[in-house]
């Protein structure tokens, strides 16, 4: 590297040509505009913390860590999606065959049950066929992250796009590809957390998660918190739950635009969801369950999160059913910390009916349940908190 | 569109890795100091004595896996990737970059001979990265080899560098006649001879002046005339200590000159024409 006054003698010698050049038009090459370019696809790579994430979570980290490539990742996936499916008694071999076959009776009534895996691939394969019969038609937007000569673009839209074109590339026979995607480059100075919360709230599918990571990036960035360049795990969107919208006012309109127009009672309420527990959080992104059904899951300790998110997924539950739900299990986890000095009346209910439950039979319980719940599901649902809490006190029984 | 400017002439010593690097760097250098969004420019070097090589990035053990050597072997698909791998940063400027060149290109002109798509190894992969540049300066081996038609195929912008002593109109015309032909034998219609560059003039022989005048006073030749670089001793020191014309002596009288003629190629390249 020459040094600093050398740089600068070089500098005066071009500079006295480059000005005459420059005579007249100043400007010519001063050229800030946005631009569409064709990128070659290794070039490109996700915005690791972009809130929505398509990869599974597993995939996501490993691929943002450099552990997977992006066909190594595809092709995980695949794998996974090959489990899942068969185990629904669906195999395939060639992901084309995810597609639906417009011949095929009742293939309708099958995708409603995919699995989050089995969904997102389809979508995948089905976007990949559309760029590969109609080309692609919205370019990728991009933020120019180079460095050195490293060559590297942040997706700062598009992500979905940029996985179905590696899909189509290495994974659909008989597609010839140049290897290059279509996309708009933004300077990095121009990148625009913003911009991006925008084009993510305008589309519909963006799970109360990713919503709720999207909020947390907002506040985020307008505290002066630096983003990463690397795939963060959930503790970094947490810091914005100490954040509020009442420090910045200045951004409170700019943010809740963003954020697709919602009230600030609303936004509040998204944020609140990144109390959720990792697992949680994975599974409420993974089956874009709704902030509603969410909200009151978040007023429960940690511990009980998972459960009561697989009994939403598992059962389908309404956000009434969650809130009555939770209204329980608040009752029965909130007061284990002065079990044995003031045992709750409940507990103490509870145990009384351990001690006749061989007087009823299974069929009785099943109806009572129905006649006090009104529903199948929220009835399962309740028999499966309390053979949990059952469990639980087993476990107290055995430890002494 | 990107100028890709290459450096050629069948004869040795007339100044080519001299004034392709000086080149690139003062492009990279005029380009930042007119405030271009992007200044970066990359040199390839083909040629495997690669001293162009040497005197930008002080190396010269490139090999099979960091070279111009394995962009030319690798699979199509990954050729453009490969590319982006072995691109290497000059010591010389942050904006300059280099994909270097090894000993083992002459041995691949050999292994590619006969294979389908050869001359066309480097214009792919480059072709799809080529966006990222502002320009790319193209240094040949001192023949029309394969590994110069590569230059000369992937090239939009062709430049003769050529001593005085060979300036006979009639020596000059046939290395601008080789160069159309590679374009036309090769269907490459964006590739044109852009311009003549003497080198290492002497002012003080007649023989120089004399030819130099004949160049001038010709109808075609007169036209393409680009620069003159004056022979100067700065020059030769300069590439011995690694360094550029540019930085080793600003003031010599070869400084000037290089930036005369940087200076309109990177008027070629505001215009996007001629």
């Amino acid at each position: 590297m020459p040094a600093k006054n050398q740089t600068h003698r070089i500098d005066d010698l071009l500079g006295s040509v480059t000005e005459e050049l420059l005579l007249g038009n100043p400007q010519q090459f001063e050229d800030n505009s946005i631009r569409v370019e064709r990128l070659l696809l290794e070039m490109v790579r996700p915005d690791p913390v972009q809130p929505r994430r398509v990869l599974p979570e597993q995939l996501h980290f490993a691929f943002h860590s450099n552990r997977l490539t992006p066909t190594q990742a595809l092709k995980e996936l695949v794998q996974l999606v090959q489990v899942a499916a068969r185990q629904r008694g669906r195999p395939f071999n060639n992901v084309l065959e995810l597609l639906a076959n417009p011949d095929d009776e009742g293939e309708e009534d099958q995708s409603f049950h995919l699995s989050p895996e089995e969904q997102l691939l389809h979508d995948l394969v089905n976007l990949a066929i559309t760029i590969r019969d109609d080309g692609q038609v919205n370019p990728l937007t991009v933020v120019d992250v180079s460095q050195g000569v490293t060559q590297q673009f942040r997706i700062e839209t598009g992500e979905r796009r940029y996985w179905a074109t590696w899909l189509l590339r290495d994974f659909i026979a008989g597609y010839n590809s140049d290897g290059m995607i279509p996309c708009i480059i933004i300077p990095a100075e121009r990148s625009s957390v913003f911009r991006q919360a925008k084009e993510n709230t305008a589309r519909t599918g963006l799970s109360a998660i990713a919503m709720a990571r999207q909020a947390a990036l907002l506040l985020l960035t307008v505290h002066g918190y630096e983003l990463p360049s690397h795939a963060v795990s959930n503790d970094f969107y947490r810091q914005a739950l100490n954040l509020d919208l009442r420090g910045k006012r200045e951004y409170t309109e700019s943010i809740l635009t963003a954020m697709g127009g919602i009230k600030k009672a609303h936004f509040s309420e998204i944020k609140a969801l990144l109390k959720l527990s990792d697992e949680a959080l994975e599974l409420a992104d993974r089956h874009a369950l709704e902030e509603k059904r969410l909200r009151y899951v978040v007023t429960l300790p940690q511990e009980f999160h998972t459960e009561i998110i697989r009994q939403i997924i598992d059962f389908n539950l309404t956000s009434k059913q969650v809130k009555e739900l939770c209204a329980g299990d608040g009752l029965d986890s909130g007061r284990q910390d002065d079990e044995v000095e003031h045992l709750p009346a409940l507990a103490i209910k509870l145990a009384k009916i351990a001690q006749v439950s061989n007087t009823t039979t299974a069929q009785d319980l099943a109806q009572a349940m129905m006649r006090q719940e009104g529903d199948a599901n929220l009835a399962r649902a309740r028999l499966q908190a309390m053979r949990k809490l059952l469990t639980e006190a087993e476990r107290y029984l055995t430890e002494g | 569109m990107t100028r890709v400017f290459v450096f050629t002439n069948h004869k040795g010593g007339v100044g080519k890795s001299t004034s392709a690097t000086n080149t690139a760097l003062g492009i990279a250098g005029m380009l930042r100091r007119a405030g271009a969004p992007n200044a970066r420019v990359l040199l390839i070097d083909t040629d495997s004595q690669a001293h162009a090589t040497l005197v930008t990035t002080g190396k010269k053990d490139y090999g099979t896996d960091d070279s111009l050597y394995t962009v030319l072997m690798a699979d199509r698909q990954n050729a453009a990737q490969t590319l982006l791998n072995c691109i290497v940063q000059s010591t010389w400027d942050a904006d300059l970059h280099v994909l270097p060149a090894s000993p083992m290109l002459e041995g691949a002109e050999r292994e590619l001979m006969g294979i389908a798509g050869a001359p066309y190894r480097l214009a792919d992969p480059l072709s799809r990265i080529i966006n990222r540049y502002a320009a790319i300066v193209i240094d040949t081996r001192p023949s029309f080899s394969l590994m110069t038609e590569m230059g000369l195929i992937a090239a939009t912008d062709a430049i003769v560098p050529v001593e005085p002593r060979y300036l006979e109109t009639v020596g000059l015309m046939s290395v601008i006649g080789k160069i159309n032909d590679i374009r036309e034998g090769w269907r490459q219609p964006n590739l044109r001879v852009s311009g003549i560059l003497v080198t290492k003039m002497n002012t003080r022989i007649r023989g120089h002046n004399h030819l130099l005048d004949e160049l001038k006073g010709h109808s075609v030749l007169g036209k393409l005339l680009l620069g003159v670089v004056p022979a100067n001793e700065a020059v030769s020191y300069a590439h011995q200590n690694h360094q550029s014309i540019f930085n080793y002596d600003p003031k010599a009288s070869a400084s000037k000159a290089y930036a005369q003629f940087v200076g309109k190629l990177v008027q070629r390249i505001a215009n996007g024409g001629a």
